[in-house]
C-alpha cells in the first residue's frame, strides 16, 4: 500500500503481478462459469463440469438469428448511452452549484435527491406506468431514459459534489494569474481534476441502466424498447419448464462486453489527478 | 394504450422536445386500415407464432392477430396482464391464463363472460376437470388451451411395479436404499407454487378439502391434514433428495435424469427431455398416476395448463372470441401437443395417431384428468398460493396439527385480504 | 490536517459582501438555481407524483383484486405491519445482511481500490476485470450461482459441499446470498472509492513519510481524511441498495429457509398479492428505515456530506 515513490524492480513488479492474478480470478471465475455454461450442449450444460466437455456455438447462434436479443441490444446501447449522457451532464451542472455556490434551496435538492434515491422502486412503477401511457411514453426509449436519468441522478449528484469539492480551486486562479484566459484555465486546470469523478459516475450510470431490470420489464411491451436484461426473461425453453439456460447465458456474456468496452473507453481518465506526475513518472 | 397522433420528428435543441418526439409509433400506422388487429398475449411458446399465422390465414382478412409473448414465468405475466388490465388498457384482446386465474379475473371484472354461441363451442368436446378450470360461480370465462397433469415416472430397472400409494412408494424406497441403489424419491419440494401443487394431489387423494367451495372459508379438514402428515413421513423417511427444498420441476428432473433416483413426480416434458438428455436412464423410464394417499384410492393429480380469456376492455371483442376459438382448435391443439408439449384439453385430440406417438403416456394423463383436482378456487388464489408455500416449507418441519391450526387463520386472512403475506 | 485549501467561491462572496446579498451574491445564486433546475426539474416530474401516490395508498385498505372495499383507514396498514412476525424476522435478516454484506465490501473495496490505483502492472487490466462482476446482470448472475450451488449442475456444490444441498439450509443460504452480493456489489465500493484514492495528493503522502509516519499511519491520518466524502458516497449508497437487496435472494431461495428480506415481502404483497395498501405501507416503512441509515452516515461523517455548513472544509 501506498509506498511513496519506490523504484520498479523487478520483486516489486511480480509482487504486483501477483495480485493482479488474485484479482482477476476473484472476479472472473464466477463470470468464466457463466462462458462455460454459455459453450456447453444442451446435453452436457448440467454436468457440474467447469470446463465444457463438448463445446458448441449453437446457444450464440441461437441469440442472433431472432430479431428478439439483437433489436434488444440495440435498445440498450442506445439507450444506456443516451440516459448516461444526459445524466452525467446534469448532475454535473447540478453537483458543481451544491460543491461551489452558495443558495438558499441546497439543502432542499439534497435532501430531495436521496429520497429518490432511498424509496423503494417497486412501489414506484405501476403510477410511473399509468403516467407513462398517459403521455404516450409507454414502451418507447424516452420511456426508460427518463426514469434511468431520474434514478441515477442522486448517485451522479453526491459522487460529483464530492469529488468538485476535493478540487482546489485555487489552481484557477494561479492559471489565470499565469496569462491563461477563463477557458484556458478550465480546461488546462479544473476539467482533468474533475475528470475522475465525471468518469466514474459516468460509468456507474452507464452500468445501472444497462443492468435494471424492474423498469424495463414494467414499461416496455414489445421490442421497440426492449432492452436485453428484459428480453432475457422472453427467451424460450424446450418446454414451460424448462429454463433456457444456455442461451440466457450466451446472451449475458454478449451484453457485458460493452461494459468492458465502456469501462475500458473511461478507466483510462480515472488517473490520480494531482499525482498523475508523481506516479506515472 | 391510445395512439398519439403522429408528431414529427424534428429534433429541438431543447431536451424536452428531443426526448418527446420519438413516440412515432409504428403499430399505431399500421391499424389506420385494414382488419382489426387482435392483440393475444400469451407466454412464450416456441411454435405458438405458427399457429397464429394459420388463423390469420383462416380468417382472411376479417382480423389480423399478433401474438405478443408474455415472460416466461408465471409471476411475471399475471404482472403485466394485471397492470394493464387495472389501467383499462385497450391494446389487450386474448389473454393466455395460468388455470388458476380465472377467478381473480373474472371477479375484478378484467375479462368477459363467455354466452350463447361461443360458450357452447368452448365447451364442446372438451374434458371436464379442464372446463371447470375456466368457469367462476358457474359461468364461462375463458376456453380452454392446453392441460397439464403431473405423473409418477419410476425405474423399471429398480422398480417392478409402480407403487399403488405413498406409503408403499416410501417404503419402497427405503429397501432400495438398504440395497444401496438409487432410491430417491423426487419431487418440486422448492417454496413455491410446485409444492402447492404437490400438497394439493395429496389433499385430493385424501378427499380434502383446503378451502370451502365458494371459495370464502379456509377449511382445512381432516383429510388437508392427513396430507400434511403424509408429506411429513415423506420427508423425514430418509428417501428425499438433499436438495429437496430447493428443487423445482427442472432440478427434479435433472436429478432422475442424472440417475439420483427411482421415482419422481412430474409433468410430461420430462419424456422427451430425459430422452434427449440421457438415453440411459431413459430405456427404463415408465410412468404411471399419481400414488394415492389411501390403498384403494388412486391418487389424484393437479391441472394445470392456460386457457384463453377475452379482456373486457378489448375493442374488438367478437373477433377476439372468434380468433381464440382458432387458436385452440383440435387441429390446433394437436400441433402444440406435439410441437410444445402441452397437452391437449380437447378429448377426441387424444385420438390422433401423431398424439399416440409424442405422449405414449396419453391413456395415463387421460385417466387422471378424469378425475383432476383443482386447486383452490378463489380469487385470492396467489394470495392462498404464498400462505401455504411458506407454511409447507421445508416439508420436513411440519407439524401437522400445529400447521392445520395456522393454516386456517393465515388462509382466512389471505382469503379476505388481510394482514400481510410472508 | 494541513492541505493548503483557499475559501470557496461562496465563502469569497460571503467575506466580500457581509450580510447584504449584493449584486454578486444574487448572479450566484442566480447561476446555482439555473445549474441545479433541468435535474431537480426532472426527478420531482418522474418521482413526485409515483413517491406521493405510494403514500397516499399506504393510508388506504386497497386492493386490487376487491376494489369494491377501498377505503381510508389512516394508519391501520402500519399497526398491521408492525406488528406483524414476517415483517420482523425479514427485517432482521435484512439488517444482518446489509451489516455484513457492506463491511464486507467496504474492507474488501478498499483493498482492490488500493490495487488498482497502484498497480506498477496492468493496471488497466485490473480496473476492467474489477468492474466486471458489477456490470453482469444481477439475475443473471444470482441464477449462474443458484446453479453453480445445486447438486449435479454445479462445479461449487461438486467441490465444497459433495451430496449436500447448501441452499437448503438457512445458515449456508443466507452465506451464499452475501456471498453473490458482496461478489457482485464491491467493484461498485471499489471503483468509489479509487476516485477518492486519485485525489489523495502525493506530495502529502511524502511529507507524511518523511516525517516518519509508516504506511498505517499514512492510511489513517492522511488518506482517510481526504477520501471521506467518497467513503461517506459510497458506504451511504451501497448501504441504500443493500437494504433493498431482492435479485439475489429471489433467485437463490426464494424467500424459503427463512431467508426473506423486506423487499421480498413487499414484492409478495404488493406484486403478487396487489394488496396496494399494505404494499406501499411497506415500500414507505423500508423508505424510513433507508432514511434513518443515511442520516445516521451523515451524522456521523458531519462535514463531508454535501450540502452541509462548512463547506469544503475538512
Amino acid at each position: 500500500m501506498a509506498v511513496i515513490g519506490g523504484a520498479e524492480t523487478p520483486a516489486r513488479k511480480a509482487k504486483w503481478a501477483l495480485l493482479d492474478v488474485v484479482v482477476v480470478v476473484y472476479a472472473l471465475v464466477p463470470v468464466l462459469w457463466i462462458v462455460s455454461l454459455s459453450f456447453k450442449t444442451k446435453g452436457t450444460i448440467t454436468d457440474g463440469n467447469f470446463v465444457p466437455r463438448e463445446w458448441t456455438l449453437d446457444n450464440y447462434q441461437e441469440i442472433f438469428t431472432t430479431t428478439e436479443f439483437v433489436r434488444a441490444l440495440v435498445n440498450s446501447i442506445g439507450i444506456a448511452l443516451i440516459a448516461t449522457l444526459i445524466a452525467v451532464v446534469l448532475g454535473t451542472m447540478a453537483a458543481y452549484a451544491v460543491a461551489r455556490l452558495d443558495f438558499p434551496g441546497k439543502r432542499a435538492l439534497i435532501g430531495v435527491s436521496l429520497l429518490i434515491a432511498m424509496f423503494p422502486q417497486v412501489s414506484l412503477v405501476s403510477p410511473l406506468f399509468d403516467i407513462e401511457r398517459a403521455l404516450g411514453l409507454f414502451d418507447t426509449w424516452p420511456g426508460l431514459i427518463l426514469p434511468y436519468i431520474t434514478f441515477a441522478l442522486p448517485l451522479a449528484i453526491y459522487t460529483l459534489s464530492a469529488f468538485f469539492r476535493e478540487i482546489p480551486w485555487e489552481l484557477e486562479k494561479a492559471a489565470k494569474m499565469d496569462g491563461a484566459t477563463p477557458a484556458q484555465a478550465f480546461l488546462k486546470v479544473i476539467a482533468p481534476l474533475a475528470a475522475p469523478g465525471v468518469f466514474t459516475t459516468a460509468i456507474l450510470v452507464f452500468i445501472f441502466a444497462w443492468n435494471d431490470f424492474l423498469f424495463a420489464i414494467s414499461l416496455t411491451s414489445t421490442e421497440r424498447a426492449r432492452t436485453v436484461p428484459a428480453a432475457l426473461s422472453f427467451f424460450t425453453g424446450a418446454s414451460q419448464f424448462e429454463d433456457p439456460t444456455g442461451t440466457i447465458s450466451a446472451a449475458a456474456v454478449v451484453i457485458t462486453i460493452p461494459i468492458i468496452v465502456f469501462v475500458l473507453f473511461f478507466q483510462r481518465r480515472i488517473v490520480a489527478g494531482l499525482t498523475s506526475g508523481a506516479v506515472k513518472g | 394504450m391510445e395512439c398519439p397522433a403522429r408528431r414529427g420528428r424534428r429534433r429541438g435543441a431543447l431536451l424536452g422536445v428531443a426526448l418527446l418526439a420519438a413516440p412515432a409509433l409504428a403499430a399505431c400506422g399500421a391499424q389506420d386500415s385494414g382488419p382489426p388487429t387482435i392483440n393475444l398475449y400469451h407466454a412464450p411458446e416456441q411454435n405458438l407464432q405458427t399457429v397464429v399465422d394459420d388463423c390469420n390465414r383462416e380468417a382472411a382478412g376479417r382480423y389480423r392477430i399478433v401474438y405478443h409473448k408474455l415472460p416466461r414465468d408465471a409471476d411475471g405475466q399475471r404482472e403485466q396482464l394485471v397492470r394493464r388490465l387495472a389501467a383499462r388498457d385497450t391494446e389487450l384482446d386474448v389473454l393466455g391464463l395460468d388455470t388458476t386465474w380465472t377467478a381473480e379475473f373474472a371477479e375484478a371484472g378484467w375479462i368477459r363472460e363467455w354466452t350463447g354461441e361461443t360458450k357452447a363451442a368452448a365447451a364442446r368436446d372438451v374434458l371436464p376437470g379442464p372446463l371447470e378450470s375456466a368457469r367462476w360461480h358457474g359461468k364461462v370465462y375463458a376456453v380452454t388451451k392446453n392441460t397439464n397433469v403431473q405423473l409418477l415416472w419410476y425405474r423399471s430397472d429398480l422398480v417392478d411395479q409402480p407403487p399403488r400409494t405413498w406409503s408403499e412408494m416410501i417404503q419402497v424406497a427405503q429397501r432400495l436404499a438398504e440395497q444401496g441403489k438409487p432410491s430417491a424419491i423426487l419431487i418440486t419440494g422448492a417454496q413455491y407454487e410446485g409444492l402447492v401443487v404437490n400438497y394439493n394431489n395429496l389433499v385430493a387423494s385424501a378427499g380434502g378439502r383446503i378451502v370451502s367451495e365458494d371459495g370464502t372459508r379456509a377449511v382445512v379438514d381432516d383429510g388437508a391434514v392427513r396430507a400434511l402428515r403424509v408429506l411429513k413421513d415423506f420427508a423425514t423417511s430418509g428417501v428425499t433428495n438433499p436438495a429437496l427444498e430447493n428443487h423445482k420441476e427442472d432440478g427434479v428432473r435433472l436429478a432422475f435424469q442424472a440417475g439420483d433416483g427411482a421415482f419422481q413426480i412430474n409433468w410430461p416434458f420430462v419424456h422427451p427431455a430425459t430422452k434427449a438428455g440421457n438415453p440411459d436412464v431413459f430405456r427404463n423410464m415408465k410412468w404411471a398416476r399419481l400414488p394415492g394417499v389411501d390403498p384403494g384410492q388412486p391418487g389424484r393429480a393437479t391441472i394445470g395448463g392456460a386457457n384463453y380469456a377475452i379482456s373486457s376492455y378489448s375493442r374488438h371483442p367478437g373477433e377476439a372470441f372468434e380468433a381464440a376459438l382458432c387458436l385452440r382448435n383440435p387441429e390446433h391443439q394437436k400441433f402444440s401437443a406435439v410441437k410444445d408439449g402441452v397437452p391437449p384439453t380437447i378429448e377426441s385430440v387424444y385420438d390422433e395417431p401423431e398424439i399416440a406417438e409424442a405422449y405414449p403416456m396419453k391413456e395415463t394423463i387421460r385417466e387422471e384428468l378424469k378425475d383432476a383436482a383443482l386447486r383452490p378456487v378463489t380469487p385470492a388464489y396467489q394470495n392462498v398460493s404464498t400462505v401455504l408455500s411458506t407454511l409447507l416449507s421445508p416439508p420436513s418441519a411440519i407439524d401437522p396439527e400445529r400447521t392445520a391450526a395456522r393454516m386456517r387463520t393465515e388462509l382466512q386472512d389471505a382469503l379476505e385480504s388481510k394482514g400481510v403475506l410472508p | 490536517m494541513s492541505i493548503v485549501r483557499t475559501p470557496s467561491a461562496a465563502e469569497e462572496a460571503r467575506g466580500r459582501t457581509g450580510r447584504k446579498p449584493s449584486a454578486g451574491k444574487r448572479a450566484e445564486r442566480r447561476l446555482a438555481w439555473l445549474l441545479c433546475a433541468p435535474a431537480a426539474l426532472v426527478m420531482v416530474a418522474v418521482t413526485g407524483y409515483p413517491i406521493a401516490y405510494s403514500v397516499w395508498l399506504s393510508l388506504q385498505r386497497y386492493d386490487l383484486r376487491f376494489p369494491a372495499q377501498r377505503e381510508f383507514v389512516g394508519l391501520q396498514n402500519y399497526v398491521i405491519v408492525l406488528s406483524n412476525q414476517y415483517w420482523w424476522q425479514a427485517f432482521w435478516v435484512t439488517v444482518g445482511l446489509t451489516v455484513v454484506t457492506v463491511a464486507v465490501e467496504l474492507v474488501l473495496g478498499m483493498a482492490l481500490a488500493m490495487i488498482m490505483h497502484r498497480a506498477l502492472v496492468g493496471r488497466g487490466l485490473v480496473r476492467t476485470v474489477t468492474l466486471v462482476p458489477y456490470g453482469i446482470v444481477t439475475v443473471v448472475a444470482a441464477f449462474s450461482w443458484r446453479f453453480a450451488w445445486s447438486p449435479n449442475t454445479g462445479y461449487l456444490a461438486e467441490t465444497f459441499a459433495q451430496g449436500e444441498a447448501p441452499l437448503t439450509d438457512r445458515f449456508a443460504s443466507l452465506a451464499i446470498i452475501a456471498l453473490a452480493e458482496v461478489w457482485k456489489t464491491t467493484p461498485f465500493m471499489a471503483l468509489l472509492l479509487m476516485a477518492g484514492l486519485a485525489l489523495v495528493p502525493d506530495e502529502l503522502l511524502r511529507a507524511a513519510a518523511m516525517d516518519g509516519a509508516n504506511a498505517w499511519q499514512r492510511f489513517t491520518k492522511v488518506m482517510i481524511p481526504v477520501m471521506k466524502p467518497a467513503i461517506l458516497v459510497a458506504l451511504l449508497f451501497r448501504t441504500l441498495d443493500a437494504f433493498r437487496i431482492f435479485d439475489n435472494i429471489f433467485v437463490l431461495t426464494g424467500g424459503a429457509q427463512g431467508t426473506s428480506s423486506v423487499s421480498i415481502l413487499t414484492y409478495n404483497n404488493l406484486i403478487r398479492g396487489l394488496n396496494l395498501g399494505i404494499g406501499a405501507t411497506m415500500s414507505v416503512l423500508i423508505f424510513l428505515a433507508v432514511a434513518v441509515i443515511a442520516f445516521v452516515f451523515i451524522k456521523v461523517f458531519g462535514t463531508a456530506a454535501p450540502g452541509s455548513d462548512r463547506e469544503g472544509r475538512r
